[in-house]
């Protein structure tokens, strides 16, 4: 496929009535290939319709350049036919004249005849015999767009520009268009580029899906790519175990974009009180079991009793909007994977190094890895079985779902899977997928099973989708689970609000950890602000409580670790582990200066504060050597030894990772 | 033979009774409200004339008066010079409306149409425009007389500039207030300068230009009255009203009144038709 349209650069600027500026588009990029389907998708008012009017000519670029094959876009033409969002017919031509007027203009040097019979063909094209003769006022919005669409098409343009072509149509007549244009773009072999607001039009008729940013200013803020094979038909589609992904993606990055200019709009200030520099924080977090010192703090009142008067508890279902809300600044913390503040501090979101860090350690163990439960009756009760089964048919395409690169859960998984001789790239494909949405995933076979915190694992098992094969028990017990993470340079801005949220989170863990409390923790995550899941999902600790039918093997399900034995101190060697495995699948550079990061972004110093002020005593320096199922210890000593020691690894890039002086950090 | 030939008439007679009979029934709600309204008019008019209160005569005096009932008997009388019957007065303002009416719409569609598509040439006419369309008819003849130093051809000027203010500025509007869509569509089609005036502007522009070609009809009569009376010694209906008001002829005047009344009326519908016929109002 060779390059047709190439958008580089290109800025749009509107001047303003009051004499002011708008700047609808800002430093746009973009290739388009013979053949392809392209989506722009966004809110009203993000300039996509501005960006389509741009490639067609109508409107010309403040700055940067548009070419069609190579040549500079400076005026509208026919090879870029544009069907307008509200048909544009001529009303005071019929339907044959409409689509005349575009073959004789375009056509003026054939016979008479050939042009008549391109008319007549395209008019059967769109199945418009019957109203050939008719005005457009005698037609529905449905026909008017055929026509449109018929009249776009009979003049054989290079591309096909669509402005939210069924935008005004009702839901059937919408689906039957859809189709039919889907059709017409296969059978034709058209590259279309479309603007629309609709996530299902742009997934099932798209290559490509393009997403833009709100305005001012807006910009391409991701382009997904749609791999469900062409020809499409609406219910495969719909089937297709990328088509829920994509589909969440898209309105995950809809949503982020009204919340973002909520936010905008809003502006806090920080509220300063009691000593501390900002007592209006919003902490994000995602509702799991492991949640529990995070809805406990706030229940019952730990937040309050150090200070922090005004914490806005921020429900994010995926651990997409944590990161989203940190990197743009509009959480002051979260509740994070272990990983996630070393990935954002070596450049694991967007290759810029955001510089995380972390002082307590919230939760301990609580994860398992879930497959669907058609591998049990299938005899797949281990590790090995479950290899076994792999290689037997290595046709078939596995997916298991893991809820973020970062996350103890992707790291516990790939571990568990390449300790078995299973490369988790290649035997498998791992998918970053929400953790509610793992069961729902596993119930509809999207996906074959999943590493996930609880309580889904334990939904999968008492709803007999899944059985649990594996807990972090067996793999690496005693692993960090949830830590409390914010940026660094928030950190140097309010450094005393910083120790009052640790100390509220570690007197939360301590409340977590006590048994007598159990009842009412359940009840407290079971309500619909945290988890939304009936209580009999949640267990904190006790590993002996019969939940589901399966005979054997029975594991222990609950075995959450909030509190004691220096389970709340950020260790040292444990990030590096992270950082280890993060570097082992290819997902961020292992640092050559991996001992400044350390130092960086693990701050002992704020947690000691706290555990001291709270009267805990710091107990242990270390908690010993990390070990695993496999036999092997993790040598903190020698990193870049223990990766090359490797078997199933991706290729490892060792590299200096700059992190942006504190004080510049500060004043961005 | 002659014996069927009543009953041959007979149902004919009984088809046209029927059929205006259901006509009135379907009509009747539409009808009945102006009719009532007309007489209680009259009849207002007529009570207030014989009360007394002024010397304006009555409606009936268009029948009582033994000259004004001759006038409204035989319009097409003609005895040379001004003599003529209110047909040939009426024919000969029309003729006039009509020249200065026909001068007025090609003038005005034309520069319309060139000043509507450049937006510096409606930027530097909007002034001139605007000022000399509020310049009364009236106004207008002593200028075109010293100008054109003759009534027939003052006449027809008066007539062609009180009407080409409306025609101009409302096809002016419509030129620019073509939808953008209909000038993308001609522009991604890169459509020839002719095929855009034909199958965009023109039609697009249609409804305005006949708004302007209505108004104008109405003020081009109103002016011819108003020249007319002014300019005497010519043939013409408002000519007409000043001589009878000269020689205190009253129930003329109200005799003339109603025929300028009906004849502004169906140049009214006349142009409506023809706008139903050319460009129909469309959704």
């Amino acid at each position: 496929m060779s390059l047709l349209v190439a958008v580089d650069q290109v800025d749009k600027v509107f001047s303003l009535s009051d004499g002011g500026e708008y700047i609808a588009l800002k430093g746009i990029d973009l290739t388009i290939k013979t053949g392809e389907f392209v989506s722009f998708i966004g809110h009203s008012g993000c300039g996509k319709s501005t960006l389509l009017n741009m490639i067609a000519g109508l409107s010309l670029p403040s700055s940067g350049v548009l070419t069609l094959e190579g040549k500079k876009i400076t005026e509208p033409g026919p090879d870029r036919m544009v069907v307008f969002q509200n048909y544009s017919l001529l009303p005071w031509r019929s339907v044959r004249e409409n689509i005349a007027l575009a073959v004789n203009s375009v056509y003026g040097d054939l016979p008479k005849g050939d042009r008549r019979s391109i008319v007549e063909e395209h008019i059967n094209l769109v199945g418009l015999q019957q109203a050939a003769d008719k005005m457009p006022d005698q037609l529905s919005g449905g026909m008017k767009q055929r026509v449109a669409i018929a009249r776009a098409l009979a003049i054989r343009p290079k591309l096909l520009l669509l402005d939210e072509p069924f935008g005004a149509l009702d839901a059937l007549t919408r689906g039957n268009l859809q189709t039919q244009l889907m059709r017409i773009c296969d059978e034709n072999n058209v590259t279309a580029v479309m603007v629309t607001h609709d996530v299902d039009e742009a997934v099932l008729l798209s290559d490509r899906i393009v997403m833009l940013t709100n305005g001012p200013g807006a910009e391409i803020g991701n382009i997904l790519d749609v791999d469900i094979p062409r020809p499409r038909q609406r219910m495969e589609v719909v089937e297709h175990p990328s088509y829920y992904s994509l589909r969440s993606e898209i309105i995950y990055f809809l949503n982020q974009q009204k919340r973002i200019k909520k936010l905008r709009a809003r502006k806090t200030t920080a509220v300063a009180r009691h000593g501390l520099e900002k007592v209006n924080l919003e902490l994000g977090f995602v509702p799991l079991t492991a949640c529990a010192p995070v809805a406990i703090a706030k229940e019952k009142g730990f937040f309050a009793k150090h200070g922090l008067d005004e914490v806005n508890l921020v429900r994010e279902t995926s651990w997409r909007g944590i990161v989203d809300g940190i990197a743009g600044g509009y959480l002051d913390a979260a509740q994070m994977p272990s990983g996630m503040p070393l990935w954002f501090s070596l450049g694991g979101h967007n290759n810029r190094p955001l510089p995380v860090v972390s002082a307590l350690t919230m939760t301990r163990n609580g994860n398992a890895i879930t497959l669907a439960r058609r591998f049990y009756d299938q005899g797949v009760h281990s590790l090995d079985s479950f290899r076994a089964m792999l290689h037997r048919t290595p046709d078939t395409q596995r997916r298991m779902g893991m809820v973020h690169p970062s996350s103890m859960h992707n790291l516990l998984l790939r571990y568990w899977l390449a300790a078995g001789g299973i490369d988790p790239d290649k035997d498998l494909a791992l998918q970053t997928i929400p953790p509610a949405q793992m069961v729902v995933d596993l119930k509809n076979n999207a996906i074959d099973g999943f590493c996930v915190g609880e309580p889904w694992n334990l939904r999968a098992a008492m709803d007999e989708v899944g059985f649990t094969i594996a807990t972090d028990r067996e793999i690496y017990d005693g692993h960090p689970g949830k830590v409390l993470g914010v940026r660094e340079d928030w950190a140097v801005a309010y450094p005393n609000t910083h120790i009052a949220l640790t100390k509220a989170l570690l007197d939360a863990c301590r409340y977590c950890a006590d048994p007598e409390n159990e009842p009412e923790i359940r009840q407290i995550l079971s309500q619909r602000a945290y988890l939304g899941t009936p209580i009999d999902y949640i267990h904190l600790g006790n590993p002996t409580t019969k939940v589901c039918t399966l005979d054997k093997p029975m594991r222990e399900y609950a075995h959450h670790l909030f509190f004691g034995d220096g389970a709340n101190r950020p260790s040292r060697t444990e990030p590096l582990w992270h950082m280890a495995q993060l570097a082992r699948w290819g997902d961020v550079p292992f640092p050559r200066n991996w001992l400044e990061i350390l130092e960086r972004i693990v701050r002992v110093d704020v947690y000691s504060t706290a555990a001291r002020e709270l009267g805990l005593l710091d107990t242990k320096f270390t908690r010993g050597h990390i070990h695993l199922f496999d036999g092997t210890d993790f040598d903190a000593e020698d990193p870049i030894g223990y990766l090359n020691g490797l078997a199933i690894k991706r290729d490892i890039t060792i590299a200096e990772v700059v992190l942006d002086g504190r004080m510049a950090a500060l004043a961005a | 033979m002659v014996t069927q030939a009543p009953s041959r008439t007979q149902p004919r007679s009984n088809r046209v009774l029927v059929s205006v009979q259901q006509f009135w029934q379907k009509r009747a709600p539409d009808l009945i409200p102006p009719i009532i309204g007309i007489a209680v008019f009259l009849t207002v008019w007529q009570l207030f004339s014989w009360s007394g209160a002024t010397r304006l005569p009555g409606p009936l005096s268009l029948w009582t008066d033994t000259r004004t009932r001759e006038l409204l008997l035989y319009p097409f009388f003609d005895l040379g010079g001004l003599n003529k019957g209110l047909f040939w007065q009426t024919l000969a303002s029309l003729g006039r409306v009509a020249q200065g009416y026909t001068a007025a719409a090609i003038v005005g569609i034309a520069a319309g149409v060139l000043v509507g598509t450049s937006p510096w040439l409606n930027k530097a006419t909007y002034p001139i425009f605007q000022f000399l369309r509020m310049v009364a008819p009236l106004a207008w003849v002593p200028i075109a007389l010293v100008a054109l130093q003759q009534n027939q051809p003052a006449a027809i000027f008066v007539i062609f500039i009180t009407a080409v203010w409306p025609i101009l500025i409302n096809t002016i509007e419509g030129v620019r207030q073509i939808p953008e869509d209909y000038d993308n569509v001609a522009k991604v089609l890169q459509l020839s300068r002719k095929d855009y005036y034909l199958n965009i502007l023109f039609p697009s522009a249609l409804p305005y230009i006949f708004t302007g070609l209505r108004i104008a009809i109405g003020l081009a009569w109103l002016a011819i009255i108003a020249a007319e009376i002014v300019m005497s010694g010519i043939v013409g209906i408002g000519f007409f009203i000043w001589d009878a008001y000269q020689q205190n002829y009253i129930s003329e005047i109200i005799l003339a009144v109603f025929y300028i009344g009906f004849v502004g009326l169906l140049l009214d519908r006349l142009i409506a038709l023809l706008q139903m016929k050319i460009a129909p109002t469309r959704k």
